[in-house]
């Protein structure tokens, strides 16, 4: 049971009402969310601390320019409160992110809302934006996933948001155009809305509901899985995959985990001098130029697989169309079983290379 | 006569253990195949899975690691990491579809002389049944 | 470029001429190895192999339909560090060739050991649309080249108004213009000529007319080029419009990792250097009631061209890797064009001609006494 705010307009304007309310107080100093920037509906992130700029906001727009992540990281932290509206992966991203050093909770007050998923960058390009999104809208009244979502999207089981301030309910709320609904999760969230006159109820979100989201979530990473899965045991499946990649990095660089400066791939180790390419050569009749383009993909598993959010941004930017996130997501899944670990559940548990357990994988070693 | 397979096997091993019980075996004189390379590392923590994965990749038949039991890391916690990390790699070899026999992680102390020859043995024996490694012929690596 | 050239028929296609011509080079010891692309094994792309196998050059394809790496990048990756032994050929498309030499005046790319080999590039199918379609692509791209069809439109949008298709100082030139299965080889430096010696090849066939087929190309590509400069300057013309050409930018930087002329480890705008601390970004924000993300998107694009255009060889790749279809290669050829002209300079022409910012005149730039005094009479309407 949370306590919630009721408001009789539609979520939007709840959302935007109850913001211009806290912003004008100067209760939070201001407000980071998806904003239109042209009549296109092109959206981008925006940090706004003005009330009369806050009219841009489209906070729950199906779209993900950026990681939202990343932005936290960068103005984080904070020291003023700042509400931050973003959407569940985001914020397990954050939170992975907040785990490595790479930012903080700080004067933070995150607003989250069950996701129906986003569309792919390059769907939300086109002239009739506006059509496409209200569709999508349409759709997520039920409990369907839209079938134009990012892969990801569809499989994925995370659509509430984990560790939110303040929860809405959006995908799956018939009453999204009508009402909105602000579930305050958290002490900070509370303490926040204090000054803001309006009804409060205690209210559960509709479990029933949600398990039949899951329900058809996870039938969709069943398909997703079957889709991507590797039949063969052996290299070929697996170089068919990576074998286009152009070793751009792109992927890393959009990933909310991917946080170093310079990616270890790119760094000066493995540049390598033409006599050791030349004896490699001699015992070997072909060798791919630039060399380690299927490595980085190892590697970058290796490094980050157990933090992977799912979000799907990396297979977006890849140039080569690689199915790298749907791929990042199952491998990451199962790295990150060994540990029971869920990326993003908590803010205070430790990533799991970076903490031991004396009694755990008995049978290795022998 | 088609000629036999002799595996390479990259091996990693830590300083204060397993070396130690590679050494022991020699003194031993107990029999274990060539086809270990063994690299000396000051723990088994050292051992970067980016070690292991560009091994496999440049074609090394198998790799094993080599580390103090649990409990007994010279530096106290060593090899846990190790051994999570290990898993790791182990299980997105899986997921993938390579082949994660040809990863071995043992634990050898530095008094067990005869379980190195055991391990190298065995090991050798394993990756010879399953073959060499196809990284070897593909150009597309 | 050589007035003279060796002429060759051919009955099975230009590009298995053009591997017996590797081949016979190899058995005779010429080159020791060879960098070619490769279909990879799904077929959906290319990948740069370096092959000592005469076996593994018939796999490889020395026109292939894309371009998804740049060919200049592979050779950066092998020659960067320390010298080699083996002599090595390689077969790119003529920016490839512009941007290795580029490379090359920028200490990245060791052109001892290489000898470079080129043609007349009827263009690359855009990444996007190879990927998905690739049999066919093959089936389409055999016959561009077989036709000699330099104008398909389904190429890559910069590769309509590539002039330079043909113009490149590579040490090799297989020139096709206008000919039917017939192919002239043509050496450009002293490296190509001793090639040629080898194979006991006369290069004693003159070119005019080939000379004469590339330039009609040459004149319908120039038209489009001055077409396509003239939509891109609008688009391009004045702050607002630049934010509004990138708005969509997700500051991803595939276009500076894809170019082969970026070469930086780590670039100025991924590095540290350009990043803000928390504190300043609110404060801006306040400031001006909300700022946007991700930051810098015109710095970063207008900051690479200052960096990178004086270089640039137009080769497409940024628009290839560019998520969100942000028409980069064309401004990128517009803007270097421009920065180009400005020291009478064409990148990856010349390998002597060094980079115009490592070297000075005592009297150049003469108009820069005309811009200066414009931009203070600007300056005192403003007063």
């Amino acid at each position: 049971m949370s306590k919630v705010i009721k408001i009789d307009i539609n979520s939007k304007q709840g959302l935007l009402d109850f913001l211009e309310h806290l912003l004008s107080n100067n209760e939070i100093s201001g407000v980071m969310s998806l904003r239109k920037i042209n009549e296109n509906g092109i959206c981008d992130y925006g940090l706004i601390t003005e009330v009369d700029d806050l009219k841009s906001i489209e906070p729950f727009a199906p779209v993900m320019p950026v990681n939202a992540s990343h932005i936290l990281s960068s103005i984080t932290p904070a020291k003023k409160p700042i509400i931050a509206i973003i959407k569940p992966c985001e914020l397990r991203g954050f939170v992975e992110r907040v785990k490595r050093k790479q930012g903080s909770m700080k004067n933070i007050i995150t607003v989250s809302y069950t996701c129906g998923g986003v569309l792919p960058l390059n769907t939300f390009q086109s002239d009739d934006n506006e059509k496409i999104v209200s569709e999508y809208f349409e759709t997520i009244k039920g409990t369907d996933t839209p079938e134009n979502v990012r892969p990801v999207c569809k499989a994925c089981e995370h659509f509430i948001p984990m560790t939110a301030d303040i929860t809405i309910s959006v995908f799956g709320n018939k009453d999204f155009n009508s009402k909105s609904c602000l579930m305050m999760n958290t002490e900070q969230a509370i303490k926040l809305s204090k000054s803001y006159k309006c009804e409060i109820v205690e209210k559960k979100m509709d479990d029933k509901l949600m398990d039949e989201i899951l329900k058809k979530r996870k039938a969709g990473k069943e398909k997703l899985y079957k889709e991507i899965a590797i039949t063969k045991d052996g290299l070929d499946e697996f170089v068919d995959i990576f074998g286009k990649c152009i070793g751009c990095h792109g992927c890393s660089r959009v990933c909310p985990i991917c946080y170093c400066t310079l990616c270890d791939f790119e760094s000066s180790n493995y540049d390598y001098k033409v006599d050791l390419i030349e004896n490699e050569l001699s015992q070997k009749d072909g060798l791919r130029l630039p060399p380690d383009t299927i490595f980085f993909q190892l590697g970058r598993l290796n490094h980050m697989s157990f933090s992977c959010i799912g979000c799907g941004q990396c297979e977006d930017v890849c140039p080569a169309g690689i199915p790298v996130s749907s791929i990042f997501k199952k491998v990451g899944e199962s790295t990150a079983e060994l540990f029971d670990y869920i990326p993003g559940k908590d803010v205070e548990e430790i990533i799991p290379v970076m903490m031991i357990k004396e009694q755990e994988f008995p049978e290795v070693g022998e | 006569m088609e000629k036999e397979f002799t595996p390479r096997i990259t091996s990693f091993v830590c300083k204060w253990c397993t070396y130690t019980g590679a050494d022991l075996a020699g003194i031993g004189r107990l029999q274990y195949p060539t086809s270990i390379i063994a690299m000396r590392v000051l723990c088994s923590s050292r051992i970067d899975p980016v070690f292991i994965l560009k091994s496999y990749l440049k074609g090394a038949d198998g790799i094993l690691i080599g580390g103090c039991h649990p409990g007994d890391c010279h530096y106290e916690t060593g090899n846990y990491y190790t051994r999570r990390r290990f898993m790791i790699l182990k299980s997105i070899f899986d997921s993938l579809g390579l082949k994660s026999d040809r990863l071995r992680l043992s634990w050898i102390s530095a008094s067990e002389g005869g379980k190195f020859a055991r391990v190298a043995n065995e090991f050798t024996e394993k990756i010879k049944k399953i073959g060499p490694s196809d990284t070897k012929r593909n150009m597309f690596l | 470029m050589a007035n003279n050239g060796a002429k060759i028929s051919f009955k099975n296609g230009l590009q298995n001429q053009m591997r017996d011509f590797l081949k016979e080079c190899m058995k005779k010891g010429i080159f020791d190895a060879v960098v070619l692309p490769v279909r990879v094994p799904a077929n959906d792309s290319y990948a740069w192999i370096l092959m000592n196998d005469i076996s593994i050059v018939d796999q490889a394809n020395p026109i292939p339909p894309v371009m998804p790496v740049q060919g200049a990048k592979a050779l950066k990756s092998l020659t960067r560090k320390g010298d080699g032994i083996l002599k090595i050929a390689t077969i790119m498309k003529p920016c490839e060739i512009r941007a290795t030499i580029e490379l090359a005046k920028l200490s990245q790319v060791n052109l001892e050991n290489i000898t470079l080999i080129s043609y007349d590039c009827p263009g690359a199918i855009p990444m996007s649309i190879y990927n998905n379609l690739s049999d066919d692509m093959e089936i389409f791209y055999n016959d561009v080249v077989s036709e000699n069809n330099f104008v398909s439109e389904k190429m890559k949008e910069v590769c309509g108004f590539c002039v330079d298709f043909s113009d490149v100082p590579d040490d090799l030139h297989f020139g096709f213009t206008g000919l039917e299965n017939e192919v002239y080889i043509i050496p450009n430096t002293g490296k190509g000529n001793s090639v040629l010696e080898k194979l006991e090849m006369k290069s004693s066939e003159n070119l005019s007319q080939w000379k004469k087929n590339v330039a009609d190309i040459k004149k319908i590509k120039s038209k489009n080029r001055i077409d396509i400069y003239k939509q891109v300057q609008p688009t391009v013309d004045g702050l607002d419009n630049l934010q509004k050409t990138y708005e969509k930018c997700i500051g991803c930087h595939n276009c500076q990792s894809a170019c082969p002329i970026c070469y930086c480890r780590q670039c100025f705008f991924d590095s540290t250097a350009s990043e803000q601390s928390a504190n300043t970004l609110i404060d801006i924000a306040e400031k001006r009631g909300g700022i946007g993300f991700p930051r810098d998107k015109i710095m970063f694009q207008v900051g690479r061209m200052s960096h990178m255009s004086l270089s640039c060889v137009s080769c497409g790749q940024c628009m290839d890797a560019c998520p969100v279809n942000i028409p980069v290669a064309k401004i990128f050829s517009f803007v270097s064009s421009k920065t180009q002209n400005t020291f009478e300079y064409r990148a990856g022409f010349s390998g002597d001609e060094p980079i115009p910012l490592k070297v000075y005149k005592d009297d150049e730039l003469s108009k820069i006494h005309e811009i200066v005094k414009n931009a203070e009479s600007d300056g005192s309407e403003h007063e």
